[in-house]
């Protein structure tokens, strides 16, 4: 028993069953404890990138922890913008590299690099093992601190002496409980309700913390007993259903009008699990100007830190919202119920009123009707996005019935997330349906792992909805730097039906809108992986926009590209806006 | 706005580079730094004096959620 034995060991403790990784010299020992371990199966991707987002999309489809294993060096340095991601979007994770032996550390040694300095400020805790005694505590530590309370990725940075370091002393891996959530205090509990029965226009804000919060059904039950028109982030998305009549849609940069409109007109926003997400607010200072706010979330560094709140309810948001809902449905038909069924009414008509239309003229492909029939053809389906312009499609037109199903890079907006994310979700359940939804931009990001998803034989069905171009990049140099398209023409994309065929995936075309529905019977009929490759127009745009530094009721609508001219040169755009996504 | 920072930190790997990277990423400018390993060899004692704008209660809640931090208090100072 060494202490890479012991490690291995320990995992299968911790329930861990899959984990994603790519050998290196200094991981070796880990890798040699595999062969005595069957309970644990590893999935060799292509890249660490892989192996990161391929356990981001593990966690966030299942709840569970994911787990990645690369070397020192380039494969932890790999690993890094996926360990980002779990960080900014709250998903349980641990990662485990080698590292050079504790003699060599801080030697410029080969492969050496800092791994744990250089993710610091994107993680949630990070270790270094220096001696194999120190095993034990960390790893329980890990899990422990991945799982409680608001999820994150936790590191284990492990020297290659002390995986090879006797650990026959070492006691059997003993994981430790999630720390309970911290319950609501009475008195936010008694504010909250204040304000709520008091307000005549309310709309409930959701977000991420709702699934992360296991408390999609206490939503659900809030919602319908408090009959409040509710927006979502797009985190949130999913936490109610999409036909749901109270739901309004995604709020901010591509929220729908009816969304955005209603938070501006509100008296009061019942935060649920949200933080206020520049990319959800627009302008912050405009931002639901009339609002008063009651902010729910388990974590206190939230409430208050971009929008002050009139009632901050710190705690576990199952119990706040279960606490809440039969003193917040008594009011439904008080002082203000005449008021606020007016306000249903008025939410509910511009929703219907602006309501996404389908009908495109031409025969070209239309991206929104492809993703929304796919969904309908496909309603049980995981959906992992990459990210641009199809990722905000997705969001906007999807059906979507809960936030697990949908697995998009939200705050870091990293291209490249969705084929690996796709695949750690497939293995996470084999029988699920699970669809990468991706463009020509992002899937070159990570198409190596196209190789993954033929070793293990993976049914994901794959989109790639084609516009020759960094669509999202180009649609913001179209609106506002007055058409001068920089470095985002990709009209020299690779042969993608050719390409996959070689890595052996099954792959189709479309490219006209009359072949649509049989193209996509098609690919959801296919034996094992598949690709579909969708020909787009490169000037197809996300509407409605929200321009930058705007407030949220600027929205920019798809006739409206001949006047966003005039609101750059009204408002120039500052110095720090900037687009990470194509 | 100034304020002054009592902390208590485990004794760890990484505690310190920890508070000081929050700190300064969350928006503050650390302008003194003292600090002492504890008599039982397992905590840090560390005082900061920082200067910034935004909410001291954020940088308060902010630095309580890190492992390593076992006690913080935030006080505004001359």
């Amino acid at each position: 028993m060494n202490g890479a034995r012991w490690l291995a060991q320990a995992l299968v403790a911790e329930g861990v069953d899959t984990l994603f990784g790519y050998p290196g010299g200094t991981i070796m020992p880990f890798y040699d404890a595999l062969h005595g371990t069957p309970a644990l199966k590893h999935v060799l991707v292509r890249h660490e990138q892989g192996a990161a987002f391929a356990a981001n999309g593990y966690a966030r489809a299942s709840g569970r922890v994911g787990v990645c294993v690369a070397t020192s060096g380039p494969g932890a340095s790999n690993l890094v913008t996926g360990i980002a991601d779990a960080m900014l979007d709250s998903v349980p994770m641990v990662v485990i590299t080698g590292q050079v032996p504790t003699t060599l550390m801080g030697t410029d040694a080969f492969q050496e690099l800092d791994v744990f300095a250089m993710t610091l400020p994107m993680v949630k805790h990070s270790f270094i093992a220096r001696r194999v005694e120190d095993l034990p505590m960390m790893v329980a530590e890990a899990f422990r601190l991945a799982r409680s309370g608001r999820p994150g990725p936790v590191l284990i940075d492990l020297p290659k002496d002390v995986q090879i370091a006797a650990a026959a002393h070492l006691p059997a891996h003993a994981p430790l409980p999630v720390d309970a959530a911290a319950a609501p205090k009475d008195a936010s509990l008694h504010e909250a309700l204040a304000l709520i029965s008091q307000a005549q226009r309310p709309v409930l804000y959701g977000g991420g913390g709702i699934a992360l919060g296991d408390a999609v059904q206490d939503f659900r039950t809030f919602v319908d007993a408090t009959q409040i028109p509710t927006v979502l982030t797009l985190k949130g998305l999913g936490a109610l259903p999409t036909r749901h009549p109270l739901n309004l849609g995604m709020l901010g940069m591509h929220g729908s009008r009816a969304a955005n409109l209603a938070v501006q007109e509100s008296d009061l926003l019942v935060v649920v699990g949200a933080r206020f997400d520049d990319r959800a607010t627009g302008k912050l200072a405009e931002f639901a100007p009339h609002a008063r706010v009651v902010h729910m979330d388990l974590e206190a560094c939230e409430i208050g830190k971009l929008r002050c709140a009139d009632a901050g309810v710190r705690g576990d948001i199952r119990t706040t919202l279960a606490r809440l809902t039969l003193p917040c449905a008594a009011h439904l038909h008080g002082r203000n119920g005449q008021a606020r069924k007016a306000w249903r009414a008025q939410c509910r008509q511009r929703a219907q009123q602006h309501a996404a239309r389908y009908d495109a003229p031409g025969d070209s492909v239309f991206a929104p009707a492809l993703l929304k029939r796919l969904s309908e053809l496909a309603p049980d389906a995981v959906v992992a996005c990459d990210v641009g312009q199809h990722q905000m499609w997705v969001a906007q037109h999807w059906r979507l019935d809960h936030p697990r199903k949908h697995l998009t890079s939200g705050a870091l907006g990293a291209m490249g997330f969705g084929l690996p994310a796709a695949i750690g979700a497939q293995l996470q359940d084999p029988a699920a349906r699970v669809v990468c939804v991706s463009g020509d931009g992002s899937i070159q990001m990570n198409i190596q792992e196209l190789a993954t998803l033929r070793r293990y034989q993976l049914p994901v069905k794959i989109v790639l909805l084609d516009n020759q171009a960094l669509g999202m990049v180009r649609q913001w140099q179209e609106l506002f730097f007055e058409k001068r398209y920089s470095e985002v023409d990709l009209s020299d994309n690779p042969d993608f039906v050719a390409l996959a065929r070689a890595f052996g995936i099954q792959a189709l075309h479309l490219d006209r809108a009359d072949g649509m529905d049989a193209a996509l019977q098609a690919l959801l009929a296919a034996e094992g992986p598949a690709l579909l490759h969708v020909a787009i127009d490169t000037a197809a745009n996300v509407w409605p926009l929200v321009p930058p530094n705007r407030s949220n009721s600027e929205m920019l609508e798809d006739a409206a590209t001949e006047a966003a001219p005039a609101i750059r040169a009204s408002n120039p755009l500052p110095e720090s806006t900037s687009v990470q996504e194509a | 706005m100034r304020y002054r920072l009592d902390l208590t930190l485990r004794h760890a790997e990484g505690a310190l580079a920890r508070v000081l990277g929050t700190t300064e990423r969350r928006g503050f400018r650390p302008v003194a730094v003292e600090g002492e390993t504890l008599t039982d060899g397992d905590r840090w004692h560390l005082q900061m004096t920082v200067e910034g704008e935004r909410p001291a209660e954020t940088l308060h809640a902010q630095l309580a959620k890190l492992y390593d931090c076992l006690h913080v208090q935030v006080q505004p100072c001359s």
